[in-house]
């Protein structure tokens, strides 16, 4: 973080230690459009950054984060056994089953009678007459236990080497797929992956009827212009948001090189309120959420269009791309693996769609959770839910990850708030 | 505290038109199934009664039960006669009563 | 004391942050005794027919939290014969009762929505009552959907 004051090349403002000042720089000379001020001092969430109550308190700092490379490397052959797998096929079915286990089995692969073959997915191949392959135990027990050995490019995590199953559940896993001989019998055609219609997004989420997060608004504007310790509001500069901001939010994240980060739009509303209303409006609080689906449902309809022209930007789109690639967590799954190699697919009941398309309508109303998130608490989520420690929501890779995943939406038009599970 | 009720039904329409009119209360149907942070059921706090009537005669009532979703919504149709008012009540456990009105021109 | 049944796998594809958002949580469900009961309570033991009552309700609920739900009834609304009554009964919930839409005449259709929670995959069964003393009855399978990540 810089200290003190800043000159921005051809800015007007000098902006000073709390950004509480704007003092028009002494030159009139001419000057590109005048740049927002920033407070560019403090973080923009809580310190130190707590997981949220409610979420898996487990600790993953021994696996890959956004901002460490720390995993375990992958084997680099296969574990020689010292002779045929003795397991119990009986617990294996169950562990095949067991959502507590990091997902199980059933999350990617239909598996004949497991779990009473309810909702199964299809990211990985059916498994469902895997025992009539004649596939050696040992080639079992090592895609189970590490399935890099085989294939370099697998999305499967690494059950055994990354302490998800260990020896003796893995040798009942075996067990367990050396008697599936015979094809799934599903219950109802919903539960068939292959048959399952992928979900499509109907709901008239600008209706407030249908979308709480649409009550979001009202509370916006009250806070417009509520007035902050500098006695500014936010009208007092912006008397007209949905005229000034109709494009606005839809251009967002940006690089902005006064932090030499790329700032989203509940960064933004964090630090530009600091330097000019004095309200503190930190990144996933509800004042945030609600400020920030105001602004983005002012851009409603208007096309994502972020700039990745400037060398920085385009070094930071460089740096999202890579981190939308890296293995996290216990589970070893990379943005891309769910989001790119696998979409289109069933993870359990849940479809996966691509990269495309998961971005627009952030802010979103969650239905399951009743409440707003916004995208960097989506983040934080999938890394928690993947077993990866999560980065505080202003963290800079997530300002990479941003710009590369707006990029991806170029061209989708902004409707927020969404609605969502 | 109550919150204000969501309404959306036409201002005007003809004689025996079978009006849709949508509701929506927000609030957060306390079912009396959650656990608190320490252990204990949070009590049920619902609502569990909804009344609309047309210039005084009942049009449509819901008995609700902790199952209904937070946030209580009501479809339903009436069919209009004459011009008056929609009056919407609904009743909370605890006996808050909010209502809600709406007038519409029949022709 | 009912034991407390196996928590299915709920909509929780948020893992547990859900649970706290979820109304049911892991609590006893109904028995089928339960939601049979309150049926002959509302039918006064009256046997129902079926079809006449149509329910709309998603094949596959992403979570149990908000699930849509409406019921029509394929009857006139006559003043000397309409529908009075559709209870609305969730036969895996803890409680079977979910909702019950009472009409008059001047409701013009018996017709009714609303947004449900869903402990788990269950079946709705919706009893309407006429004042000429029908009874009608319909069903429907809701699958609550099972998370991807799991816990």
């Amino acid at each position: 973080m810089r200290q003190g004051g800043v000159f921005a090349a051809g800015a007007a403002f000098l902006i000073v230690a709390g950004g509480f000042v704007l003092v028009s720089a002494a030159g009139q000379r001419a000057q590109a459009k005048e740049l927002a001020p920033l407070d560019t001092k403090g973080d923009a969430s809580v310190r130190p950054w707590k997981r949220y109550d409610k979420w898996p308190k487990r600790d993953e700092s021994k696996f890959n984060t956004l901002a460490k490379i720390s995993s375990p490397p992958a084997p680099k052959e296969p574990r020689k056994l010292s002779g045929p797998i003795k397991g119990d096929p009986a617990n294996g079915a169950k562990l095949v089953a067991n959502r507590k286990r990091g997902g199980s089995c059933l999350a990617c692969h239909v598996m004949g009678p497991a779990g009473g073959a309810n909702l199964p997915g299809n990211v990985g191949p059916d498994l469902s007459e895997i025992g009539n392959a004649k596939l050696t135990d040992e080639f079992l027990f090592n895609y189970i236990y590490d399935p890099r050995v085989y294939n370099a490019e697998t999305v499967m995590p690494p059950w055994g080497s990354h302490g998800l199953f260990n020896d003796q559940e893995i040798n009942d896993m075996v067990a367990f797929l050396k008697t599936l001989k015979s094809p799934a019998v599903f219950k109802t055609a919903l539960d068939n992956p292959e048959k399952r219609p992928a979900p499509v997004e109907k709901r008239a989420n600008l209706d407030p009827m249908e979308n709480p997060g649409m009550w979001t608004i009202d509370k916006a504007k009250e806070l417009w212009t509520k007035t902050g310790s500098t006695g500014k509001s936010c009208a007092s500069c912006h008397s007209n948001p949905a005229a000034q901001f109709k494009a606005w939010a839809s251009s967002m994240p940006k690089w902005e090189p006064r932090l030499n980060k790329v700032l989203g739009v509940e960064e933004f509303i964090t630090r530009h309120a600091r330097a000019t209303t004095g309200a503190n409006y930190l990144m996933e609080t509800d004042d945030n959420r609600v400020l920030s689906v105001y602004l983005h449902n002012l851009a409603e309809g208007q096309p994502i269009k972020v700039d990745v022209s400037s060398a920085a930007a385009k070094a930071a789109y460089k740096r999202g791309e890579a981190l939308a690639n890296r293995k996290l967590g216990q589970l070893n799954f990379a943005c891309t693996d769910c989001h790119g190699k696998s979409a289109n697919h069933w993870i359990r009941g849940q479809w996966l769609g691509a990269l495309k398309g998961q971005y627009d309508h952030f802010p979103t109303w969650r239905t399951s959770q009743l409440v707003i998130w916004d995208i960097r608490q989506r983040f934080q989520w999938c890394q928690v839910n993947i077993r990866a420690d999560e980065l505080p929501p202003d963290a800079k890779e997530y300002g990479d990850l941003e710009l590369y995943l707006a990029a991806q939406n170029g061209g989708l038009k902004e409707n927020v708030p969404g609605i969502r599970h | 505290m109550a919150a204000t009720p969501r309404l959306k039904l036409p201002s005007q329409a003809k004689k025996g038109d079978i009006i849709e009119i949508k509701t929506l209360l927000p609030h957060p149907m306390e079912s009396g199934q959650r656990k608190g942070k320490d252990g204990k059921p949070i009590p049920r706090k619902i609502i569990n009664k909804f009344v609309c009537t047309f210039n005084g005669k009942p049009v449509f009532t819901a008995d609700l039960e902790p199952a209904v979703a937070a946030n209580p919504y009501m479809e339903f149709f009436a069919k209009v006669e004459e011009s008056g008012t929609f009056k919407f009540t609904w009743t909370d456990d605890d006996g808050t009563v909010t209502t809600a009105e709406q007038k519409i021109t029949v022709t | 004391m009912r034991p407390i049944s196996r928590r299915r796998a709920l909509a929780l594809g948020a893992g547990s942050a859900a649970v706290a958002a979820l109304a049911w949580s892991g609590n006893a469900k109904a028995t089928p005794k339960d939601a049979a009961e309150a049926i002959a309570k509302f039918t006064g033991d009256k046997t129902a027919e079926k079809g006449k009552i149509s329910i709309e309700l998603p094949e596959i609920a992403e979570n149990g939290n908000t699930v849509p739900l409406k019921v029509s009834v394929d009857a006139p609304m006559q003043a000397d014969n309409y529908v009075s009554d559709i209870l609305v009964i969730a036969d895996g919930n803890p409680l079977p009762r979910v909702v019950t839409f009472r009409f008059t005449p001047m409701s013009g259709k018996a017709v009714a929505s609303t947004r449900i929670r869903l402990a788990t995959t269950e079946n709705i069964i919706a009893v309407a009552k006429t004042t000429g003393g029908q009874v009608f009855t319909g069903q429907k399978l809701v699958k609550v959907t099972i998370g991807g990540c799991g816990g």
